[in-house]
């Protein structure tokens, strides 16, 4: 027998003891769907998501008015502090150039949506590199792979120690002001937390005994990693990523709120529109209300979801 | 556990509420120095932190209204009103042609640092902004000095216009006679200046051990004029402080004062940049007056028994348009077209505060120079539609600039002002990029230079002179304007050399309907800028100038 067919069968035996790692961690995730269906609060945040998301996808087709047309606007006085509220018409009202806040706050849950999910992504998939390099070869990289983990771990700590809001406004402010500036700007934020945890469940992983396994079988080092480490560090990360949406989703509202988002203040987003309406809130307290339950009622979905996933995840409540 | 936490919950509380009502009590002891219950702290809070304790290093109204209460021109604005009346000098008086000023200045002023006023002190001052050198010749610095008279004795910039300041002689004790080469539009406007004001001459010979630096764009003021000590005028009340951490001048009464004596003993001015924290200190009792009333609040605070009183209109607000940035707009028809797509009706109405007008040329109907006869430009989006046509421009495409995070006098909500000319103007059919920029420096910079097609700014009277207003934008070529167009420069320029009164306001008048004729920006409103004072206050007069003399307050 020549020793390339020797490689090639421990290869197979791996090859097979990893299979039956992933069947496992299949019947995990099958065993956390069923615990979310059960779990009341999964199913009040799923609910809410769901409209939101149904909103922002549907919502643009369905407004009764063009969401930029001043189309009342002889009809507001905002220099006499006289607004216009809900009526037939303009089921929430009128904001104070005129414009169908309904319509304004249909338009605006897509570009909500948009921003928190595009920021979530880029935290998620930069994270993911980093904090998969940096896991990598912590776990298996020997003393060489300990150092680079060292060093990328410092990186990513100076950016942990900066306040998330304040990095992501001082990015806004170099980058100048536009949408993709915020998307980006919230996406960088979350990089170093999605990084951490990842590297930090991976590192977990690192030690167990299937690792031990692999390792001993003479798997590849970058095929362990791969097809069995990540794999089973990936629930912390799912949870986050649905937590992180929440956040992303309030920062790029801060963001816009701070006048840093789409330099257009005619496209309605619920945080400009928040930053627009407060200056009239004596006088049309309404006109803040709506877009601010908004971005309440959508986070807080999230944050519901994304904490019935992490107890539904958790090995030790595992039943 | 549960009693124990609470008890310690209780004990913290305690202990918070001592230390606040601690401290609060030792700044209450702190500010208001009462020694029998009465209040005598006024503090007024304004949009922005001024630049300098020096008045004529500055060209901004934030300054000036600090400076204002310590330093004296020789003319002063009648109170509440733009009548020039005297200052320092009790009567002024020039020659026929306007080139040699006579002041009869006031006797029996002292300065806040015991210093004499006199002729020689006058002489002083203007002889000391003539030989400014280095960094001081920069029009950043001196701004108002070369608009009115010009350069220096040595000009060190190609670009520094000529000296029209001849020399000051002090003919005795109480009379100044100050020469200029040519007739002038900005005089005797221009004495009334505050940036012109009179500083006691012990002091200027501190100033001129002095030097401003200046790195590209930013300027280092020299240190007098950034702490209170040095700088000395003559007015009611005299600079003790400037707090910078805590964005605070204070001001104390100056009892030697010639006039009538400040009613209020301190007097504190702060910044407070954001217009709705602005009100609310109003309401919570943290200051007792403050600038630039957002619209909506007026009535509101009326109606909780705040003091709103209305200014008269002395402003003017305007689009602008740069033709270098954009050819297109280099056609007669695009800027017509632009003018009627606008409709500042609707805008005067809405947003405006009440006394708002729609401006059809570019000076308020309350200064003299203002003509019935210029060009009107309604709002007719469909005469837009032809002209664009006409010009061949029916794609025509333009990056409109807006101001963020400000309010000024004659634009209170200049994000709201925008969107509703961005709505117009694509009724037209025009396509509008906005471009959102920070007031200082980005957006005064880029409408400066010249750099956005569209751009909306505007400007608040010195004097009651037309010049001061046409004269400012279309005296000759202006990069934030980007055309030379002889007509019109002739035109403007014809008031500001005739000495006599009647023909320099029939020149201005000529000048608006020549200046709307080639029409090189849209003028849209003048309003009164709303300020506000607490219950317990008897407000100063308010000035169309926006120059309030606080000394005239008094509390209730």
């Amino acid at each position: 027998m020549s020793v390339a067919t020797k490689t090639e069968k421990i290869q197979r035996l791996a090859e097979l003891t990893a299979t039956k790692e992933t069947s496992t961690g299949a019947s995990l995730w099958r065993e956390a769907f069923r615990r979310l269906r059960r779990s009341k609060m999964a199913i009040i945040g799923a609910a809410v998501i769901a409209l939101f998301v149904l909103v922002a996808i549907v919502g643009p087709y369905l407004t009764p008015y063009a969401p930029t047309a001043q189309t009342w606007r002889g009809e507001v006085f905002p220099n006499r502090g006289e607004f216009v509220g809900p009526r037939g018409e303009n089921w929430f009202g009128l904001d104070h150039l005129g414009r169908d806040l309904f319509s304004r706050m249909l338009v605006g849950a897509r570009q909500t949506l948009l921003v928190g999910v595009v920021a979530t992504l880029i935290g998620l998939i930069i994270g993911f590199l980093i904090g998969g390099l940096s896991g990598a070869a912590a776990t298996l990289g020997g003393d060489t792979g300990r150092r680079i983990d060292s060093v990328i771990m410092r990186f990513i700590d100076m950016m942990l120690a900066m306040p998330s809001l304040l990095l992501a406004v001082s990015i806004a402010a170099v980058m100048g002001q536009s949408l993709t500036t915020v998307m980006i700007a919230v996406g960088v934020v979350q990089i170093p937390v999605f990084a951490r945890l990842l590297r930090g469940s991976m590192l977990a992983q690192g030690g167990a005994d299937y690792v031990l396994a692999a390792k001993s079988l003479g798997v590849r080092k970058r095929r362990i990693v791969v097809s069995q480490i990540i794999p089973n560090s990936l629930s912390p990360v799912i949870v986050q990523a649905t937590l992180s949406l929440a956040t992303a989703i309030i920062e790029a509202a801060a963001l816009s709120y701070l006048g840093l988002g789409n330099p257009d203040p005619a496209i309605p987003e619920w945080g400009v529109m928040l930053a627009q309406a407060q200056r009239f809130f004596d006088n049309a307290p309404m006109m803040a209300v709506y877009p601010a339950v908004g971005i309440i009622i959508t986070a807080l979905g999230f944050t519901l979801l994304g904490e019935a996933m992490r107890e539904a995840l958790d090995p030790k409540l595992r039943g | 556990m549960r009693i124990s936490k609470s008890r310690a919950a209780r004990a913290i509380t305690a202990a918070v509420a001592v230390a606040l009502i601690a401290t609060g009590c030792s700044s209450e002891r702190d500010s208001d120095n009462k020694s029998d219950g009465e209040k005598d702290t006024f503090v007024f809070a304004g949009a922005g932190d001024p630049g300098s304790l020096d008045p004529s290093l500055a060209s901004d109204g934030e300054t000036f209204r600090v400076t204002r209460q310590a330093f004296e021109a020789l003319i002063e604005h009648e109170s509440g009103g733009s009548e020039m009346v005297g200052g320092l000098a009790e009567k002024w008086s020039s020659n026929d042609e306007g080139t040699v000023w006579t002041f009869d200045l006031r006797k029996n002023v002292k300065f806040h640092d015991g210093e004499a006023f006199n002729a020689a002190a006058v002489c002083a001052n203007y002889d000391h902004w003539f030989n400014w050198t280095g960094t001081y010749q920069s029009s950043a610095v001196s701004y108002y000095w070369q608009t009115i008279m010009g350069g220096f004795a040595k000009n060190e910039d190609k670009e520094t216009p000529e000296a029209n300041y001849k020399s000051c002689t002090a003919k005795d004790e109480n009379t100044a006679v100050i020469e200029v080469k040519e007739p002038s539009a900005n005089l005797p406007g221009g004495f009334s200046l505050n940036a012109l004001a009179i500083h006691s001459p012990k002091a200027i010979e501190e100033y001129k051990k002095q030097d401003a630096s200046a790195k590209g764009d930013a300027i280092t003021y020299p240190k007098y004029s950034q702490e209170a000590g040095t700088v000395a005028g003559t007015g009611p009340y005299k600079i003790t402080k400037w707090n910078k951490g805590n964005k605070e001048v204070s001001l104390e009464r100056f009892d030697g004062y010639w006039g009538e004596k400040a009613k209020i003993k301190n007097l504190v001015f702060r910044t407070i940049s954001d217009e709705q924290t602005r009100r609310q200190a109003l309401q919570a009792g943290d200051i007792d007056g403050y600038d630039l009333v957002a619209p909506a609040d007026v009535k509101t605070l009326e109606d909780q028994g705040y003091g709103v009183p209305t200014r008269g209109v002395f402003n003017l607000f305007y689009v602008g348009m740069s033709q270098e940035a954009n050819p297109a707009l280099k056609k007669k028809e695009v800027r017509q077209a632009i003018a009627h797509s606008i409709d500042r009706e609707n805008l005067v109405k809405t947003q405006l505060p009440e006394g708002g007008k729609v401006a059809d040329q570019f000076m308020p109907d309350t200064i003299e120079g203002y003509s019935k006869d210029v060009k009107q430009y309604a709002y007719d989006t469909g005469e837009a539609k032809k002209l664009l046509k006409k010009a061949g421009q029916e794609k025509l495409k333009v990056d409109f600039c807006y101001p963020t995070e400000v309010t000024r006098p004659y634009m209170p909500a200049p994000q709201d002002l925008f969107e509703l000319m961005k709505d117009d103007l694509e009724k037209s059919g025009i396509t509008v990029t906005p471009k959102a920029m920070k007031w200082a420096p980005d957006y005064l910079d880029a409408t400066e230079a010249g750099s956005c097609d569209l751009h909306m700014l505007g400007w608040t009277g010195d004097f009651n002179d037309g010049f001061n207003f046409i004269g400012t934008w279309f005296a000759g070529y202006d990069k934030q304007w980007g055309f030379k167009d002889k007509k019109v420069f002739d035109a403007v320029n014809a008031g500001s050399k005739l000495g006599k009164h009647d023909e320099r306001i029939a020149a201005y008048k000529k000048a608006n309907e020549v200046v709307m004729e080639y029409l090189p920006g849209v003028p849209v409103s003048s309003s009164p800028p709303a300020i506000a004072f607490g219950k317990n206050v008897n407000p100063p007069n308010v000035s169309p100038l926006t120059q309030e003399v606080f000394s005239e307050a008094s509390f209730k």
